[in-house]
C-alpha cells in the first residue's frame, strides 16, 4: 500500500512538472505580453517606457529562461508575484480557493445526497414510471447551458420573488447572521448542484443495475432477504465503486466548471481567478492556478484508485500499479 | 396551529414596521456597483478606470478637471497661471524654453493618519515617478520636471523643461505618502511589490480624501468609511461599499433586488442596456447619460493598397448611416463623431467635414476609383478583384458586435463586402492591432482627455514596427507632414486662439484624410436611486467620485 | 472468425431497432432531433418562403413582436428571429456532430493501437491521455485564436472567411475530446484481443492491421456510437459556454450559443430572445442524451439481459 502510494505520488509530481512546462509554454505562446496590455490601457506610455517595463518584469528574456527563473524560485517556495492583483500569488489564490471549495464541497455533497438515493431508487425499478421521471430530471439538469440556468435562477428568486440576493458574497453585502450568510450560497450552490446531480444519478443507477444482476445478489435474494437488505446491505458497496471513481476523477474539472457559476453570481473564486489571469496575461497566477487544477485531477485519480482498492477486495494495489 | 398564527402575526407586524420605518430611516450607507476590480491601489503604477474610480473616494489629486472641463485646484490653494504670476517663463539650464510653476498645498491638508501633506510628499512622488526601476508605467510627465524647489513646507516650485499649454495641470501627479512609502522605496526595484498601497492598503495614511478604505476583498468588494482627518466638506454617507459585479445582467439584477443602490456610469451598463432599463424602471431611478471622451472608431490599415485611395476611404464614410446607428441603437445618447475631438471640447471645430449618409456620393466616389458594381450588386475593379475588407474588433463586446453587423449590412448595400472576424481582447490588443496585423479595419476606442494632443496615434514617428520595438499607437500607418508639424506645435502653443486655429486645421486634415473612420463617442450611463442627489457626470477621465462630498440624500 | 459473425448476428438491425423503439423517451427524442435537423437544413427555404433576408439589418424594426412576416419577431438589429435560430441550429448541430465524430475517430485510432500493442507503448499513450485530460482548455483556445494560421498553410480566403471560429472550435474539441473514446476503446481492445477468435485469426496469420480493423473494431462499434452520441450534446453546451466567455462562434455567424449570450444582456427587455435559443439548446442536448441512452440499451446485449431479467 505505502509503496504504491509513494510510487503514485512520484508519478504525479512528474506529471505536474511536465504540465508546468506545457502550461508555461502555452501561456508564452499567447500573443502579446502584460506590457502590451498596459500600453493599450494608457496612451501616455511611450516606447521608452515600454522597453523599460519589459526589462523590469523580465519580459525581454526568452521564455525558457523566464521559466527556469520561476522554477528555481518555486522550488524555494516562492511562486511569484501576481501582476494582476498586485499580491504574491498565494495571497491572491488562497481566499479564492477557500471560496470555491465552500461552493464546490457544498454542492457536491448536496448533489450526492440527492443523486445516490435517486439513482438507487431508479435502479431498483428500471423502466418504471419513476425511473423515467428520474432519468428525465437527471438529463434535464445536465442539458441546460450553465449561465442560462444561473440567470434564470437570479431572475426568478432575486428579481421577481425577491427572496435571495442576486449574487456576490455575504461579506460584500456586510451580512453577518448565519442565515444571511447562507442566503448568498443558495443560488450558486443550487446552480452547481442542478448541473451536477444528473450525472451522479445516472452513474449510480447504471452501477446499481449492473450490480443487482450479479450472482451473489441472486443468492442473497434466494436466501429470502428483504429487497432493501439486498440492495443496501449487499449491493450498495459494490455499486459504489465506479461511482466513487467517477466523482474522484471529476474533481479537477470542477474548478473550471465553477467559472461560469462564479461569473454569473459575481462570486470571487478559483475559476474566475484563473480565467482573469489568463485573459490578463498574469503568467504566475495563471500557471499556479492551472497547476492546482491539474494537481486536483491527479489527486482525484489517486483517490479513485485508493477507493477502488479499498472498496473492492478483489483488486490489489500491485495490479493497479501495472 | 397557534404558533403558526403567531408567526403570521409577527411577520405582518414586522412588515408594517418595516414599511413605516424604512423610508424615514436616514440613509447612512451607499452601495455602488461597478464591473471591474482594480489590480493595484497604487495610484501611479498604471492607469486603470476601476482604480481611479475608487481612489476618487479616498484620495485627492493636486489639480483635476471639473465637470465644465476646466482645470481646477483640489489640494492646492490657487491654480497658478502666467496671468496671476503663479507661473513664470524661464530658460532651462541648457538654454531651452522652460517654465516655473509654483503651487501652495492647502494648509489643513493631512493624510488619513494625521500627518500633514507637505512638499516632501511632492518630491517623493516625483522621485518615484521618474525612477526607471520603480515600475511606474508612464514616466513622461515626471521626466519633464527638471527640479523642484521647496519654498516652505507647503509651497513648491516646479521647473519644467517645456512650455506646454497645460503647464498648470498636475492631475497625473498623484501624491504618495513619503512618511509611509519612502522606506519601501529604499530598494527601488522592489518598490512595485513592496509599496504600502499593496502590502498594507488599509493604512489610513495612504489616503487624504473624504473616505479611507477599511476593507478590500480581491475581486469582490471594497469598503470605505469616513476619514476622521478629512478637512473639507463633510460627505453624506458614513460608509460606501463598492461591489464588483462583472456580468452586467447580474449587476442589473442586484440593483433591482436591492443588493446595490446605484450603478456607476464609469464602469457600468452599456447605453443600450441602460436605455432598456430606463424603459422599464425609469420612474424608480434617475438615469443620466453623459457622452464622453471615449472615441469609437475604425482604424484603417493604410498599407492596404485599396485603402490607400482616399476616395475609397471617403466612400466608406458616405455609405454608412451613423446617425441612424446613434439614434436607433443608442437612443441618441452616443453622438456621432467627426474626428477624435469631442464636440464638448472647446477646441472642437464646427466646420470640420462631416460625412452624412449619402449613398449617391459613395457610389460616385467608388466608380471614380474604379470599383464598379457587378451584376450581383457587389463591386469589383477592372481586374475583377472584389471590393472586400476584413473588419475586426474585440470578441464578446456586444455593442461593437452589433455596430459591426449594422455597418456590414450598410456597406453591403453600397456594394462593399465585409468579412467580420473578431478576436478576444487579449489577442486583438496584444498582437493584431499593436503589431499592425489587421488587413483592413480594426474597430476599437481611444480614451482621451480634454484637449489631449493625439500625437501617439497620428504622428508619423509613432508607427509601430519591428525596428522601434512595436511602440507607438499610429496603427494605421498615417503619414502626413502637415499633421506632424501641428502635433508638435499645438502642445507648445500657449495662446488659446492660435491653438484653436491649429486644432481646427488638425481636425480638417483628419476628417479629409480619414486615417480612421470616426463612429461615435461612447456615453456613460449612470443609474441612480431617486433619493441620491449631486452626482455630476464629468464626461472625461476624472470620475464622479472626486466630488463624492457633494452627493446628498434627498429628504 | 466465427465469433465475430456470431456477435454480429446476435444484434441484427431489426432487433436493435426493436429494442430502441421500446425506449419511449429515446424514440421521442430521435423524432425531435429529426424535426430540428430538417428545419435547420431547410433554413434557406424557409427564409425564401417568408420572403426575408436573414442578414438584413433593419434598425427601424428592432425587437418587433411576432407577426406573419416574422413568426417569432425580430432581434436587436431587426433581423428575423426564426430564421436566425434555424441558421444558428445549422451551426450548433454542425459543430456538435463534426467535433464529436472527429474526436471519436482520433480516440478510436489511438485506443485501438494502444490497447492492441500493449506494454510500454500502451503505458506511454495512457500517460499522454492523462496529460491531455488535465490540459487547460482555455489557454489552448486563446492560443489557437491567435496562431497565425497563414503560416500553417491555410489559404487566405479560408482565413478571411467568417467560419474560422467554427473550425477552431471543432479542432479544439477534437484535440481534447478524444480521451473518453480512447480509454473506452483501449479497455475493450485489451479484453477482446485475448478472446479465442482473435487468437485463432492470429494463428491463421492475419496481420495486426487486419485484426484490429476487421476483427476488433466491429465489436467496438456499440460503445463508440453510444459515447459519441452522448457527447454531441456536451459539445453543443460547450459551444454555448465558450460564447458566453466571448471565445465561441463569432457573430455574424449565428449559433445557439452566441444568440443566447447576446440575448442575456437584454433578457429583461426581450426575454424571448434568450428563451428560444436556451430552450433549443436544452431540448437538443437532452434529446441527444436520450438517444444515446436508448442506443446503449439497444446495442448493449447486457442491457437486453437486464430487461429480460426485469420481466419475470
Amino acid at each position: 500500500m505505502s509503496a504504491f502510494l509513494v510510487r503514485r505520488i512520484m508519478h504525479s509530481l512528474i506529471v505536474l512538472f511536465v504540465m508546468s512546462v506545457v502550461i508555461y509554454g502555452l501561456i508564452g505562446l499567447m500573443p502579446g505580453d502584460p506590457v502590451d496590455l498596459m500600453i493599450s490601457a494608457d496612451p501616455d506610455v511611450t516606447a521608452a517606457d515600454a522597453a523599460r517595463l519589459r526589462a523590469i518584469y523580465g519580459l525581454d528574456q526568452p521564455l525558457w529562461s523566464r521559466y527556469l527563473n520561476w522554477l528555481s524560485a518555486a522550488a524555494a517556495g516562492d511562486f511569484g508575484y501576481s501582476r494582476l492583483y498586485a499580491q504574491p500569488v498565494w495571497q491572491a489564490i488562497l481566499p479564492a480557493l477557500s471560496n470555491t471549495l465552500v461552493l464546490l464541497v457544498t454542492s457536491l455533497l448536496l448533489a450526492l445526497v440527492i443523486a445516490l438515493p435517486a439513482g438507487i431508487f431508479a435502479a431498483t425499478r428500471p423502466y418504471s414510471l419513476a425511473d423515467y421521471g428520474i432519468n428525465l430530471a437527471a438529463f434535464a439538469g445536465i442539458s441546460m447551458p450553465p449561465f442560462w440556468l444561473g440567470i434564470l435562477l437570479i431572475l426568478v428568486f432575486s428579481v421577481i420573488l425577491g427572496w435571495l440576493p442576486a449574487g456576490g458574497t455575504a461579506e460584500a453585502a456586510g451580512a453577518t447572521g448565519t442565515w444571511e450568510r447562507l442566503q448568498f450560497l443558495i443560488l450558486p450552490v443550487a446552480a452547481l448542484t442542478i448541473a451536477g446531480v444528473g450525472g451522479h444519478t445516472r452513474y449510480m443507477r447504471a452501477s446499481m443495475i449492473e450490480t443487482l444482476r450479479q450472482e451473489y445478489i441472486r443468492t442473497a435474494r434466494a436466501k429470502g432477504l428483504s429487497e432493501s437488505r439486498v440492495v443496501l446491505g449487499h449491493a450498495l458497496r459494490n455499486a459504489m465503486i465506479p461511482v466513487v471513481t467517477v466523482i474522484a476523477l471529476d474533481l479537477g474539472i470542477l474548478f473550471s466548471g465553477a467559472l461560469i457559476t462564479e461569473t454569473v453570481f459575481a462570486y470571487p473564486g478559483m475559476g474566475k481567478l484563473i480565467f482573469d489571469a489568463i485573459m490578463g496575461n498574469d503568467y504566475n497566477l495563471a500557471l499556479v492556478g492551472l497547476l492546482m487544477a491539474t494537481a486536483l485531477t491527479l489527486i482525484g485519480n489517486l483517490l479513485a484508485d485508493v477507493a477502488y482498492a479499498a472498496l473492492d477486495p478483489r483488486i490489489s494495489y500491485e495490479e493497479l500499479d501495472a | 396551529m397557534t404558533s403558526l398564527k403567531h408567526l403570521f402575526a409577527w411577520t405582518f407586524l414586522t412588515l408594517i414596521f418595516a414599511a413605516f420605518t424604512g423610508p424615514a430611516q436616514a440613509k447612512n450607507d451607499l452601495v455602488i456597483g461597478i464591473t471591474q476590480y482594480p489590480s493595484t491601489f497604487h495610484p501611479n503604477i498604471d492607469s486603470m478606470l476601476a482604480k481611479s474610480y475608487v481612489n476618487g473616494l479616498a484620495r485627492r489629486p493636486l489639480t483635476t478637471m471639473d465637470a465644465r472641463w476646466e482645470t481646477v485646484c483640489v489640494l492646492c490653494e490657487e491654480l497658478p497661471t502666467l496671468e496671476n504670476g503663479g507661473a513664470t517663463l524661464e530658460k532651462t539650464p541648457d538654454g531651452k524654453d522652460g517654465i516655473a510653476v509654483t503651487y501652495k498645498i492647502v494648509e489643513e491638508a493631512v493624510w488619513g493618519d494625521g500627518t500633514p501633506i507637505t512638499v516632501d510628499d511632492v518630491i517623493f512622488t516625483w522621485e518615484v515617478g521618474k525612477h526607471p526601476k520603480s515600475g511606474v508605467a508612464s514616466t513622461e510627465g515626471y521626466r519633464r520636471i527638471l527640479s523642484i524647489d521647496r519654498i516652505d513646507d507647503k509651497t513648491f516650485t516646479l521647473h519644467v523643461d517645456r512650455r506646454t499649454f497645460d503647464y498648470n495641470n498636475l492631475s497625473t501627479l498623484n501624491l504618495l505618502p513619503a512618511h509611509i512609502d519612502r522606506a519601501k522605496f529604499a530598494e527601488p526595484e522592489a518598490y512595485k511589490t513592496q509599496t504600502a498601497f499593496d502590502t498594507d492598503p488599509m493604512n489610513p495614511g495612504l489616503y487624504m480624501g473624504p473616505y479611507i478604505m477599511t476593507q478590500a476583498k480581491t475581486g469582490s468588494h471594497m469598503v470605505f468609511e469616513r476619514n476622521p482627518k478629512w478637512w473639507g466638506k463633510t460627505p453624506a454617507f458614513d460608509k460606501i461599499t463598492v461591489r464588483v459585479i462583472e456580468n452586467t445582467t447580474t449587476l442589473e439584477a442586484n440593483l433591482l433586488s436591492g443588493g446595490i443602490d446605484m450603478i456607476s456610469g464609469e464602469l457600468g451598463l452599456n447605453v443600450d442596456q441602460a436605455l432598456a432599463f430606463e424603459k422599464r424602471h425609469g420612474r424608480k431611478y434617475n438615469i443620466l447619460f453623459k457622452p464622453g471622451l471615449i472615441y469609437e472608431h475604425i482604424d484603417l490599415m493604410l498599407d492596404n493598397p485599396v485603402l490607400q485611395d482616399s476616395r475609397v476611404r471617403q466612400a466608406l464614410m458616405y455609405a454608412i448611416d451613423r446617425n441612424a446607428i446613434s439614434e436607433r441603437l443608442f437612443g441618441g445618447k452616443q453622438p456621432v463623431a467627426h474626428t477624435g475631438v469631442n464636440p464638448l471640447d472647446w477646441v472642437f471645430d464646427e466646420t470640420v467635414p462631416k460625412y452624412a449618409f449619402d449613398p449617391a456620393q459613395a457610389d460616385r466616389l467608388l466608380n471614380e476609383a474604379g470599383w464598379t458594381k457587378r451584376s450581383d450588386g457587389m463591386r469589383a475593379n477592372a481586374a475583377g478583384e472584389p471590393l472586400r475588407f476584413q473588419l475586426m474588433t474585440t470578441a464578446g463586446n456586444r455593442t461593437r458586435e452589433l455596430v459591426e453587423q449594422v455597418l456590414q449590412s450598410q456597406w453591403k448595400d453600397a456594394g462593399i463586402a465585409i468579412d467580420i472576424r473578431n478576436e478576444p481582447a487579449r489577442v486583438f490588443f496584444g498582437e493584431t492591432v499593436t503589431k499592425r496585423k489587421f488587413p483592413a479595419m480594426a474597430m476599437f476606442a481611444w480614451i482621451s482627455a480634454p484637449e489631449s494632443v493625439p500625437r501617439t496615434t497620428l504622428h508619423s514617428e509613432e508607427i509601430p514596427s519591428e525596428a522601434n520595438n512595436w511602440s507607438g499607437q499610429n496603427y494605421t500607418g498615417f503619414k502626413n507632414a502637415e499633421m506632424d508639424v501641428l502635433l508638435e506645435e499645438i502642445e507648445l502653443e500657449l495662446d488659446r486662439d492660435k491653438r484653436k486655429a491649429m486644432w481646427a486645421k488638425l481636425q480638417n486634415i483628419y476628417a479629409t484624410e480619414l486615417p480612421a473612420l470616426p463612429l461615435y463617442f461612447r456615453a456613460n450611463s449612470f443609474i441612480l436611486p431617486k433619493w441620491l442627489k449631486g452626482v455630476e457626470p464629468t464626461g472625461h477621465q476624472f470620475p464622479t467620485t472626486l466630488w463624492v462630498e457633494n452627493w446628498t440624500v434627498a429628504e | 472468425m466465427s465469433e465475430t459473425v456470431a456477435m454480429a448476428a446476435e444484434a441484427p438491425g431489426r432487433a436493435v431497432l426493436g429494442r430502441f423503439l421500446r425506449h419511449r423517451l429515446a424514440v421521442m427524442s430521435a423524432a425531435v432531433l429529426g424535426v430540428l435537423i430538417t428545419l435547420a437544413l431547410l433554413a434557406p427555404v424557409i427564409e425564401q418562403l417568408l420572403g426575408i433576408d436573414a442578414e438584413a439589418v433593419d434598425l427601424f424594426a428592432r425587437y418587433a413582436a411576432p407577426s406573419s412576416a416574422h413568426p417569432l419577431g425580430t432581434d436587436e438589429l431587426g433581423r428575423d428571429v426564426l430564421v436566425r435560430l434555424l441558421y444558428g441550429g445549422q451551426v450548433s448541430l454542425f459543430v456538435g456532430l463534426t467535433a464529436t465524430i472527429a474526436a471519436a475517430i482520433i480516440g478510436t485510432t489511438i485506443g485501438l493501437f494502444s490497447g492492441y500493442a500493449g506494454g510500454r507503448f500502451d503505458a506511454f499513450v495512457m500517460r499522454v491521455t492523462d496529460g491531455v485530460i488535465a490540459l487547460p482548455v482555455l489557454p489552448l483556445l486563446i492560443v489557437l485564436a491567435a496562431v497565425d494560421l497563414g503560416k500553417l498553410g491555410f489559404s487566405e480566403s479560408f482565413l478571411g472567411s467568417e467560419n474560422v471560429s467554427l473550425y477552431r472550435i471543432v479542432a479544439i474539441v477534437a484535440l481534447v475530446g478524444w480521451t473518453t473514446v480512447a480509454r473506452l476503446v483501449r479497455a475493450s481492445t485489451l479484453s477482446i484481443k485475448t478472446r479465442p477468435f482473435i487468437l485463432a485469426a492470429r494463428a491463421q496469420g492475419a496481420g495486426a492491421g487486419r485484426i484490429m480493423f476487421r476483427h476488433i473494431l466491429p465489436n467496438l462499434a456499440s460503445p463508440i456510437i453510444v459515447a459519441t452520441t452522448l457527447s454531441v450534446g456536451n459539445v453543443i453546451l460547450l459551444e454555448s459556454v465558450l460564447s458566453f466567455l466571448g471565445l465561441g462562434i463569432q457573430p455574424p455567424l449565428p449559433s445557439w450559443g452566441n444568440l443566447l449570450t447576446g440575448a442575456q444582456e437584454t433578457i429583461w427587455e426581450a426575454p424571448g430572445l434568450a428563451f428560444y435559443p436556451g430552450v433549443l439548446i436544452f431540448v437538443t442536448v437532452i434529446a441527444f442524451n436520450f438517444v444515446g441512452d436508448g442506443l446503449q440499451d439497444a446495442l448493449d446485449p447486457r442491457a437486453r439481459d437486464r430487461r429480460a431479467a426485469d420481466q419475470h
